[in-house]
Formats: C-alpha cells, sequence, structure tokens
C-alpha cells in the first residue's frame, strides 16, 4: 500500500493524452472511492472516464479469481467512450502477493517502492516475480531510508530475468517515459 | 510488426496438416512457445522463433492453445507451442503432513495436480524458490522429493 500507483496513473495520464490516446481509469478501493475522486479533481482527465470498483473486503478477488466486476466496469467504459485505446486499473490494498488474472488485463505493472525495504526484490513475491513490468517507485527516497537503489535494481533484474524494471520518481516524473514506452509498444503496438 | 488477430486453425485440423507439412518441408514454419501464463493472454508482443516481430491482438472469447495457426500464408505460417512444464514431486509422510503440504501450496496459488499419494506442484519460476518455500517440510521429513 502507498508505493505510488496513483501518483502513477497521475503522471501516466497526462502522457497519453498528449500523444492522443483515448484514454479510461478503473480504480480498485477497498470500501472508498478515494482514489477514483482523486483522480477525478486532478482536472488531468474527464472525471466520467474514471470508475471506481469498490473492492470490499476481498481485494485480490476482483482482479484475480473473479473479475467480473472490473470486466463489466471495462465494457461500460468501452461503450460510453468507444473507441478506446486503453484502460488503466488501479488495484486496491496491494501486498507483494497480489496477482492479475490475464482475463482482466493485457499487461501487468507491479510498483513497489524503496522506502518499502531493499530486500524486497529477494522476497520474490509473484508480482515481482510475474508482471510484465516492475516499478521501483520513490528513487528519491533511497538515500533517506537506507536502501542501496542499485543493489536492488540489481536484485530485481535478477530474480525477473530479463523481465524488465524501471525504477522511477512519481513525484517529479522521473523515468515515466520509459514507462510509457514500454506500454505503448507492449499494449498499443505501436512502435 | 506483424499484427495476429485471430486463430485461422489447429495445426492438427486435416485440411491444414498437410499445407503445414509441405511448408515445414520449406522451413517456412515459425512458432512462437509460450508458457501457461502467457497462453491465457488475449494481447501480446512477441518474436517468433525466426525473429518476426508479432502483435497478438484477440478477441476477448479466444483462447490460445498448443498447435494454434496464427498466420497461414502461401509462403509462411506461425504456430503456437506451449512450452514444456516441469513438476515437483512431493511425498508427505503421512495424512497429517499431506494436510498441511495441501494447504500451504493453496496458500501459495500453487498450481497442483494429485498423482496418487503424491503432489505435483508445476514450477513457474525458478525450482528453487519452490524448494525455499518447502524449506521446513524438507527439513524435518514431513515431505520427501521424489525424483522424476
Ligand atoms: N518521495 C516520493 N513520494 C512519492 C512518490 N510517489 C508517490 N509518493 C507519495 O507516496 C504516497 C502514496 O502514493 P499513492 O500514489 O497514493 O500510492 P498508492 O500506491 O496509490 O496507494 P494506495 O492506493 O493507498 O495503495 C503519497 O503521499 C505520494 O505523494 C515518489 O516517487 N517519491
Ligand atoms: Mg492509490
Amino acid at each position: 500500500m502507498g508505493s505510488g500507483k496513483t501518483a502513477l496513473l497521475e503522471r501516466l495520464i497526462p502522457s497519453f493524452t498528449d500523444r492522443g490516446t483515448s484514454l479510461a481509469v478503473i480504480t480498485n478501493d477497498l470500501v472508498t472511492r478515494e482514489d477514483a475522486e482523486r483522480l477525478q479533481r486532478s482536472g488531468l482527465i474527464e472525471p466520467r472516464r474514471v470508475v471506481a470498483v469498490e473492492a470490499g473486503a476481498c481485494p485480490h478477488t476482483v482482479i484475480r479469481e473473479d473479475p467480473t466486476l472490473n470486466l463489466d466496469a471495462a465494457e461500460r467504459l468501452e461503450m460510453r467512450f468507444h473507441p478506446l485505446d486503453l484502460v488503466l486499473l488501479e488495484s486496491g490494498g496491494d501486498n507483494l502477493a497480489s496477482t492479475f488474472s490475464p482475463e482482466l488485463v493485457d499487461y501487468w505493472i507491479f510498483v513497489i517502492d524503496v522506502s518499502g525495504g531493499g530486500d524486497i526484490p529477494r522476497k520474490r513475491g509473484p508480482g515481482v516475480l510475474q508482471a510484465d513490468l516492475l516499478v521501483i517507485n520513490k528513487a528519491d527516497l533511497a538515500p533517506h531510508v537506507g536502501v542501496d537503489l542499485a543493489a536492488m535494481t540489481r536484485e530485481a533484474r535478477d530474480v525477473r530475468r530479463g523481465r524488465p524494471v524501471i525504477v522511477t520518481n512519481c513525484r517529479t516524473g522521473e523515468a515515466v517515459d520509459d514507462v510509457v514506452d514500454h506500454i505503448v509498444r507492449n499494449v498499443l503496438f505501436d512502435g | 510488426m506483424l499484427k495476429l488477430t485471430g486463430i485461422v486453425g489447429m495445426a492438427s485440423d486435416v485440411d491444414l496438416g498437410g499445407t503445414l507439412h509441405d511448408l515445414a518441408h520449406e522451413d517456412r514454419v515459425e512458432t512462437i512457445v509460450l508458457d501457461r501464463r502467457d497462453m491465457l493472454r488475449k494481447r501480446l508482443r512477441t518474436v517468433t522463433d525466426k525473429g518476426t516481430d508479432c502483435a497478438i491482438a484477440l478477441p476477448r472469447a479466444t483462447t490460445l492453445e498448443d498447435g494454434a495457426v496464427l498466420l497461414l500464408e502461401a509462403d509462411r505460417a506461425i504456430v503456437i507451442r506451449a512450452s514444456v512444464e516441469t513438476w515437483l514431486h512431493l511425498k508427505p509422510e503421512d495424512a497429517a503432513a499431506a494436510l498441511e503440504l495441501g494447504y500451504h501450496a493453496g496458500n501459495l496459488h500453487w498450481r497442483v495436480a494429485f498423482h496418487g499419494s503424491l503432489l505435483a506442484v508445476a514450477l513457474e519460476g525458478p525450482r528453487k524458490d519452490y524448494l525455499a518455500r518447502l524449506d521446513a517440510f524438507l527439513a524435518d521429513g514431513r515431505i520427501t522429493l521424489v525424483n522424476d
């Protein structure tokens, strides 16, 4: 929790808007609509293009075993804003064991952050191992929390055996362009 | 980039088989090897064994499988192949160990198969990662590894 998923969305949205990508966002909050409301108020995106799916007590279920609610939300967005090029979905209450159903998402970004500890990659959670893209956020905090960022990144690359890893700072937007490039290439099939 | 938007048939189909066989003789069949997870995808950027850059974009209701033919042209075909799976075979010492192991494997969301008194675990990552999770079980002999 709090690794910077919404912050990353706030950076991604303007980049895709600039590219002319028709975009919508689904957030999965536990019982509130906090993230959705934050995005709707941000002025970055037409508020109606952001919807919240309330995951209730079971945040994993809606992204893995039973993605029906999220699929419905995506379908409704697609109907209303047809044609949509991209739907970004933020999971709620993530932890290291969260995974996404490939039925629900075409591309899965796992966001961890430096302040969670340099040993996260070594713990080899399924998100760290399997996600299409691993983002290590809050690069700026490394010196403050005593994390050797270079070692953490190396370890992440190691355990992911060739799958990409990007180190970002979503406060400043550093390396967010790299994340956009990965999505553009692997999801939008552009470039 | 070559865009592939559907399954045109199965390599095992009688009417496709002959054509594929002829193309294969001329070394014109390209394969895309996918693991089980990638097989579940509807959208995927990947390369064939001959290096062709492919963008697979399937309808939501279509599912890839071993032998699915995604392209069939006079001079080229592209076929999906499932990568070979490896399994870890575990033998619990007794019923109590079996219960515990089953609970543990479920907790870790491991994909398993039941082979009589053995539990088979599909390796979807490095073998040593799986063994590390089983450390305590192996150390006190509650389970043993069975060679396959
Ligand atoms: N220093 C620093 N702070 C960041 C960065 N990215 C996000 N934050 C801060 O981290 C906190 C959590 O960010 P969110 O974007 O809300 O995190 P989240 O993953 O969406 O959190 P949940 O939805 O609650 O799981 C906020 O206070 C952000 O301002 C970063 O790169 N550097
Ligand atoms: Mg959030």
